[in-house]
């Protein structure tokens, strides 16, 4: 996990007062319950599962930060380093494979030099690569950037849709939300 | 709005009946927009702020009401229309810059031809087809998505207006678990998350299980990459799949009921959640509920984008805040499952299909569709045919007159090359096999697999190979790693197809795929490993000209496959 990213107290006092509203267990097997949904909110927040945010987690929810760490690096969806500017899902799904996604993850790599949850070095976009279906398969290929579905996608309107979002400068924060 | 016994709740449902049956009349129009997470992606959000405005501004006496996913994608946004002057009419591909159009016609009272699919209803109006004219509607039987595209999903009360809940009362105050367990066992309704076990017999075992508490789960995850019913499902009728899961909670003998929905479906989660608090409002979950003496409670938990979730045991462990990976069994969860106890899993579509089955009796269940899958079965097609989206027909249709009727065949320019079934565990079919009907034991003889009911139509674009390539690949990446065959086996599969791709295979190398996969599939420990070779083994067998093609003669005929060239490059995401 990136420790060197700093949360600030405000960001901190948003992870209490949510985990104090929503996140109230009446036992030991509740809190277990809880714990991938606490991660998944944060994520929503902030794009991402900061350090300092899952530490107070375990510490509301009375488990191991080392359990939480497992989980982290289990699911596919959560993120342990900040996303860049904006974010993009990409559905690797059947229908848009059979569509031509992997023409556009070819785009990424040679065009923006990115893989799978991967941030350009300009720290501008990252993507994620989703193995499941994003559900909109009439429209395959498809992508999900800043929150914004973009369908029945060529390379040259991929293309268009990232430099569109750039040009329009930074994503809300919790852009990677998903 | 808190119920506290059955007469309350029957008056609540004949005032819901009756604004219900309200709607679009007394001079008044209804506007329905289809808005869920498919719809969105087309612009719907901004075709239902369009239409606010401008009905406002127009003065004209409406209701805008959002209503979910009617299944018919194709068509999106799309927009249902009824009022004073004519009969309820489906509009399709409404975006915003098409809004003044309709709202013209809704001045004028009459219909914009230009832009309506169908009357909405048996009969055709002035000149216009009514939509069961159009092979699309007329070959479905909405028994779970009989409300879907009709109902406000965020509205108890139209679901109530519809029947809703009706069959939870009868849980409640008539029937006793076992003759629940009864009607289930009659209706015959085979799981539909895959594996088409009899859902009745599974209760049973959950109801004679020792151990207490019992719990009940729900799979909603629904991480494969090509099928979206569940989803759609529960963001058109969440509370009738709330509802199932009661009602099996009753059965069983449990208190608690789960509901996992995979965490990237975030409109299915939200409307979910939302039905689970409306009916704790209503007094149709907690203690003592409507005096019954009866206790249950709902849980809603998301998962985290590993396919490998959607396995019962792995589900079980996700839901306990742990990484979801397999165990072996026995025991199985029936006996064994959340916090150790006799858990009961079941499919988002085979709970949806209880209150249906409870109201109007598991023999009338037993009537549709064919004796040895009965009732009906949502199913997805992707691929370029002219239509997409989710449909509900009769289990025992077949996959030609899916694909070519209902579905509208090929896109215009595509020709028909084979059809990938069972999503990611199965093999393809290729167009003198689409005579076989659509039900859980036709398709296996030849490969294929019901599955979950997603089916992928693939033209001459597509590589048979590198498509064999892709959905190993998929269950590669998936694999939870925990048991060797399946960890090993695959990235060798996958190795070897590639060598095929770069021409740089030999024919024994299909004997190699042959024994490689034989033992991934005898050995390894889920049932992810256990049928992940299947696709390529069916991809084998459909398309055998064009694996040797690769092979012998450096040729991919979809000019896709880096044959003879001389780098090797990365060639999926994984
Ligand atoms: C790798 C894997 C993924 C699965 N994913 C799902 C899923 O997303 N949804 C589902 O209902 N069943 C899924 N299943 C099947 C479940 O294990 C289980 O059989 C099913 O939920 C039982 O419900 P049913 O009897 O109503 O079909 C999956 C199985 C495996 C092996
Ligand atoms: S078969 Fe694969 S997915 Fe299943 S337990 Fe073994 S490694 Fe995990
Ligand atoms: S496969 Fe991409 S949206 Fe369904």
């Amino acid at each position: 996990m990136a420790q060197d990213v700093q949360l600030s107290d405000a960001d901190l006092e948003k992870v209490r007062a949510l985990l104090n509203a929503n996140y109230n267990p009446q036992d030991h097997q509740e809190a277990q319950e809880l714990i991938l949904g606490a991660l998944q909110e944060v994520q929503h927040l902030f794009g991402w599962v900061p350090f300092e945010a899952a530490r107070l987690i375990a510490e509301h929810l009375g488990v191991s930060e080392n359990l939480i760490y497992g989980l982290l690096t289990f699911y596919a969806d959560f993120r342990t380093e900040p996303p860049g500017n904006h974010f993009m899902l990409l559905c690797h799904g059947t229908a848009c494979y059979v569509g031509g996604s992997q023409r556009l993850i070819d785009t990424l790599r040679d065009r923006y030099g990115i893989g799978a949850d991967e941030t350009t070095a300009d720290g501008e976009l990252t993507v994620q690569i989703v193995n499941g279906c994003l559900g909109v398969c009439d429209c395959a290929p498809l992508i999900h950037l800043d929150h914004v579905y973009h369908g029945n996608l060529t390379v040259e309107s991929f293309v268009e849709a990232i430099e569109n979002a750039k040009r329009n400068g930074p994503a809300r924060r919790d852009h990677a939300a998903h | 709005m808190r119920l506290t016994n059955r007469r309350e709740f029957e008056q609540l449902a004949e005032s819901a009946r009756e604004k219900f049956a309200a709607l679009g009349t007394g001079g008044r129009w209804s506007i329905s927009v289809g808005m869920s997470e498919c719809s969105f992606a087309k612009g719907a959000r901004e075709t239902w702020d369009h239409f606010r405005l401008q009905l406002e501004r127009a003065g004209i006496q409406h209701d805008l009401r959002q209503v979910g996913c009617g299944g018919w994608c194709w068509a999106e946004p799309y927009v249902i229309v009824s009022g004073p002057s004519h009969p309820a009419v489906l509009y399709g591909n409404i975006t915003a810059d098409q809004v003044p159009d309709i709202v013209r016609a809704i001045e004028q009272g009459a219909i914009s031809r230009e832009h309506a699919v169908g009357i909405f209803g048996d009969a055709d109006y002035d000149g216009i087809p009514s939509i069961h004219s159009d092979p699309f509607f007329a070959r479905q039987h909405r028994v779970l998505l009989a409300d879907a595209g009709v109902i406000d999903p965020t509205s108890i009360e139209e679901y109530i207006a519809n029947g809703g809940y009706s069959a939870w009362i009868k849980a409640l105050f008539e029937m006793t678990p076992e003759q629940l367990i009864d009607e289930v066992k009659t209706s015959n309704i085979r799981g539909r998350g895959g594996a088409g076990f009899p859902a009745g017999i599974k209760w049973e075992s959950g109801r004679q299980a020792r151990a207490t508490p019992k719990y009940v789960a729900c799979n909603s995850h629904e991480g494969e990459p090509n099928v979206y019913k569940d989803r759609r499902l529960i963001e058109s009728s969440p509370h009738m799949v709330l509802e199932g899961i009661m009602i099996a909670c009753v059965a069983v003998g449990s208190q608690r009921g789960y509901n996992y929905i995979g965490g990237e479906h975030m409109l299915a989660v939200a409307r979910f959640k939302h039905a689970v608090q409306q009916a704790y409002e209503y007094g149709l979950l907690g203690e003592n509920i409507l005096g019954s003496g009866i206790t249950c409670h709902i849980r809603t938990r998301t998962g985290g984008g590993a396919y490998i979730c959607g396995e019962g045991s792995a589900l079980m462990y996700s839901v306990m805040g742990e990484r979801g990976q397999p165990r072996t069994k026995p025991p199985r969860s029936v006996e064994e499952g959340l916090w150790r106890r006799p858990t009961v899993l079941n499919n988002t579509e085979t709970l949806a299909a209880v209150p249906a089955i409870i109201r109007n009796g598991g023999a009338w269940y037993a009537g549709l569709g064919v004796p040895k899958s009965t009732g009906t079965k949502l199913i997805t097609f992707q691929g370029p045919l002219k239509r997409l989206g989710v449909v509900e027909v009769e289990m025992g249709i077949s996959l030609r007159d899916l694909i070519f009727d209902v579905y509208g065949g090929m896109a215009e320019g595509r020709t028909f090359k084979g059809v990938q079934t069972g999503g990611v565990s199965a093999g393809a079919l290729v167009e003198s096999q689409l005579d076989v009907p659509v039900d859980f034991d036709s398709l296996t003889p030849l490969g294929g697999m019901l599955g979950s009911g997603g089916f992928v139509v693939f033209d001459e674009r597509v590589c048979a190979v590198e498509f064999a390539r892709y959905l190993m690949a998929f269950n590669r990446y998936e694999s939870c790693s925990k048991c060797t065959p399946c960890r090993l086996g695959n990235p060798a599969l996958v190795e070897i197809v590639d060598r095929i791709r770069l021409g740089r295979a030999s024919m024994s190398d299909l004997k190699l795929i042959e024994r490689t996969s034989k033992h991934v599939i005898e050995l390894s420990l889920c049932g992810l490993g256990q049928v992940a070779p299947m696709p390529l083994l069916g991809m084998m067998q459909a398309f055998p000209e064009e694996f040797a093609e690769h092979i012998e003669r450096h040729h991919c005929r979809a000019g896709v496959c880096p044959v003879g060239q001389q780098v090797l490059e990365p060639v999926a995401a994984d």
